[in-house]
């Protein structure tokens, strides 16, 4: 098993910060000797993935690098040229791929991704708003000493705050965060239907190191590509940013009418659309009911299959949790989805509105998706293109995944059901966009040592 | 192993490139500009003619030396590799695609060793050389469930229109629901099967190795 050094790799790679309050940074490098310089001045306080035996901080700091970034601070030709293809073009140009078309474009992208090129994201995520801005001075202060890079923007996340404590709830209700998965040798508690599953289809494993971290085996049992020199690579790992703005109104306008006509109700049609009950509850093991104990339960909460649901009356084929996850739902004990896994970060942004308050699709709140992931192509991008923007795996024909897809005003979502009243087959048609990008890039994620090497010009590919 | 399975044929055809130290550019690169600007959709000379499931062409070059222990080897010619999944009968398929496509197949094949003088002109010629290039297809994709182009296509077709259907009609009365029904049963029926590669999604990328 792979040993890993989590004072090596940053904190944020390692784990949920489960922090309420985040701020993300956007610089600009000016040029490469005062960026380097820029860079060492943060060295010391990026937050490490060592354990915090003294309870949490009070805020914490990681840092990334889109490819133009590393341009600016001057990496060698010969290290650049090695970074995998879909890095180096950025999200922008990936638009085609990922289907980042229509009102996804990027001509409709916030005017920092569409206008600017960032060069690094800070994230900085906090016990408070206090914290973020004590957090954020000290990192102005760097910028100003060094005059290493421009602040272009900022963009504030926070979690919701019921009752004093964070939850993981987004802006359509939903309890989020359940599927991130295990890797070996990252300390973390263990919980069944977080790795992979083993060949007899029930008990689940870590996944390998390498499909997070670059410098170990993946599941293939090789070393991710990478850029050379090797331990300018080992521990890093490759991060998607995509700010997904979220149209409540017209979500909740669409379940309103569309549950009207479909006999198991409001918050069952809302159940089937995700795959989990709004309070989390997966509908594959509960599909009558939420039942929020089994949310708080490790060992229920994303222990489940799909092998005896094949025809999808608990769960829909084309609920969002199975075709992004979907488990054993293709066969071969899950063989075929365990190179296309991803670590989500992220937190929304933007006011929360509860049920009784009028809301607007124009009003500022979404979701900041960041993925986790040691190769962008054969793990994000492939998800994107192939099981949320099309439906073939899925036996969904050219279905998209109903909450995420570019629709257009044409998606279509079937949900299997049964002969009893309470759990009809029910087509829904015409879907609207419920989700809409905003802009985000593609962000190198490097270890402590390669921080170091960045800062003191050592990055030698020979 | 045989080359048919059921009614769907496994069809692989090498054909070497002819080797003319002259020609520039050389005939293995002129076949490949041709098969790069070739579409993968409705209009595909594949799915223009008659009987394909799927098809791949490929120019092979030679064998690749992949390092110790393996002992460099050569072959003696450069290839063009024709995979198909066809509706069998092979002469009947490979004579479709003479009767359809000859401009393209001239194009194409017109660049290999021994292809007949008229090209697919000579329809007996064509299917003669072919044949003649032939292998026997060990293993193929067989995901199409014995049922030929039109059929599948007129099923994608119904399969399509039939949700279409449903979520269209979804609570309506009896009596409605089954006079509408058979208005549109009779309709479907009447519909001619949409044309082969116009049923994938309509993405602004095409999947023909340009882009990704």
């Amino acid at each position: 098993m792979s040993k890993l050094n989590a004072s090596d790799i940053q904190g944020f790679v390692l784990r949920g910060y489960n922090l309420p309050v985040a701020r993300y940074l956007f610089l600009r490098l000016e040029d490469a000797k005062r960026g380097r310089y820029l860079v060492r001045r943060l060295l010391g306080q990026i937050t490490t993935g060592q354990r915090w035996d003294g309870g949490k901080p009070s805020v914490t700091l990681n840092i990334g690098f889109t490819f133009r970034g590393l341009e600016r601070l001057e990496l060698p030709l010969a290290t650049l040229i090695t970074f995998p293809v879909e890095f180096q073009q950025g999200m922008k140009q990936r638009a085609g791929i990922l289907n980042d078309t229509g009102i996804n474009a990027p001509d409709h992208w916030d005017p920092l991704w569409r206008d600017e090129h960032v060069h690094v994201w800070l994230g900085i995520n906090g016990q408070s708003v206090e914290a973020l801005d004590s957090c954020q001075a000290a990192v102005q202060l760097a910028l100003d000493e060094t005059g290493g890079a421009t602040l272009l923007a900022t963009q504030e996340a926070a979690a919701k705050v019921v009752d004093g404590a964070p939850t993981t709830a987004e802006h359509f209700g939903f309890t989020d965060g359940f599927g991130n998965p295990e890797y070996l040798g990252v300390e973390r508690s263990s919980q069944p239907g977080q790795g992979k599953l083993l060949d007899d289809g029930k008990t689940w494993a870590p996944l390998a190191t390498g499909e997070l971290l670059l410098g170990y085996a993946d599941e293939a049992g090789e070393l991710p590509v990478a850029p050379v020199p090797h331990l300018l690579a080992s521990n890093g790992t490759f991060m998607v940013y995509r700010k997904l703005h979220q149209n409540l109104a017209t979500f909740r306008e669409w379940l309103d009418q569309q549950s009207a006509s479909y006999g198991g109700g409001k918050e069952k049609l809302a159940a089937k659309l995700i795959g989990r009950w709004r309070d989390g509850t997966p509908i594959e093991l509960s599909p009558d009911a939420p039942d929020f104990p089994m949310t708080q339960d490790p060992n229920r909460s994303t222990n489940f299959t799909y092998a005896a649901d094949a025809a999808g009356t608990r769960c829909p084929m084309g609920a969002h949790i199975r075709r992004v996850h979907p488990r054993d739902a293709f066969g071969f004990n899950g063989k075929l989805i365990n190179r296309r896994r991803i670590t989500r970060r992220g937190l929304p942004y933007g006011s929360f509105a509860s049920e009784d308050q009028p809301v607007a699709d124009t009003d500022d709140r979404g979701v900041i998706f960041m993925a986790l992931n040691a190769s962008i192509s054969r793990q994000f991008e492939f998800v994107q293109q192939q099981w949320i923007q099309y439906g073939n795996d899925s036996h969904l024909g050219n279905d998209k995944d109903a909450l995420m897809g570019n629709h257009g005003g044409h998606g279509r979502l079937v949900i299997q059901g049964d002969a009893t009243p309470a759990n009809p087959p029910f087509v829904c048609s015409h879907l609207p966009d419920f989700v809409e990008l905003r802009g985000g890039d593609y962000f190198f994620l490097p270890s402590i040592t390669a921080l170091g090497m960045i800062a003191m010009e050592l990055v030698d590919p020979r | 192993m045989p080359n048919q399975n059921g009614s769907l044929y496994g069809l692989t055809i090498l054909s070497p490139i002819i080797d003319d130290e002259n020609a520039t550019p050389s005939h293995d690169l002129q076949i490949r500009d041709y098969l790069a600007q070739l579409s993968t959709r409705e209009d595909s000379p594949f799915a223009m003619a008659p009987g394909t499931h799927l098809a791949r062409l490929v120019v092979m070059d030679d064998v690749i030396y992949v390092g110790m222990p393996s002992c460099e080897e050569h072959l003696k010619s450069k290839y063009l590799v024709f995979e198909s999944n066809c509706d069998g009968d092979l002469d009947t398929y490979l004579g479709g695609l003479a009767d359809a496509i000859p401009t393209h197949l001239d194009g194409i094949w017109g660049h290999c060793v021994g292809y007949p003088k008229q090209g697919a002109a000579d329809r007996q010629a064509f299917i003669h050389y072919m044949k003649a290039c032939q292998l026997e297809t060990t293993f193929y994709f067989a995901a199409v469930n014995d049922k030929s182009v039109p059929a599948t296509l007129k099923a994608l077709q119904i399969q399509t229109a039939v949700a279409d259907f449903i979520a269209s009609h979804q609570g309506a009365d009896p009596a409605t629901l089954q006079r509408e029904f058979i208005d549109f049963a009779a309709h479907l029926r009447a519909q001619p099967a949409p044309p082969p590669g116009s049923l994938g999604p309509h993405r602004t990328i095409e999947t023909g190795g340009h882009n990704e």
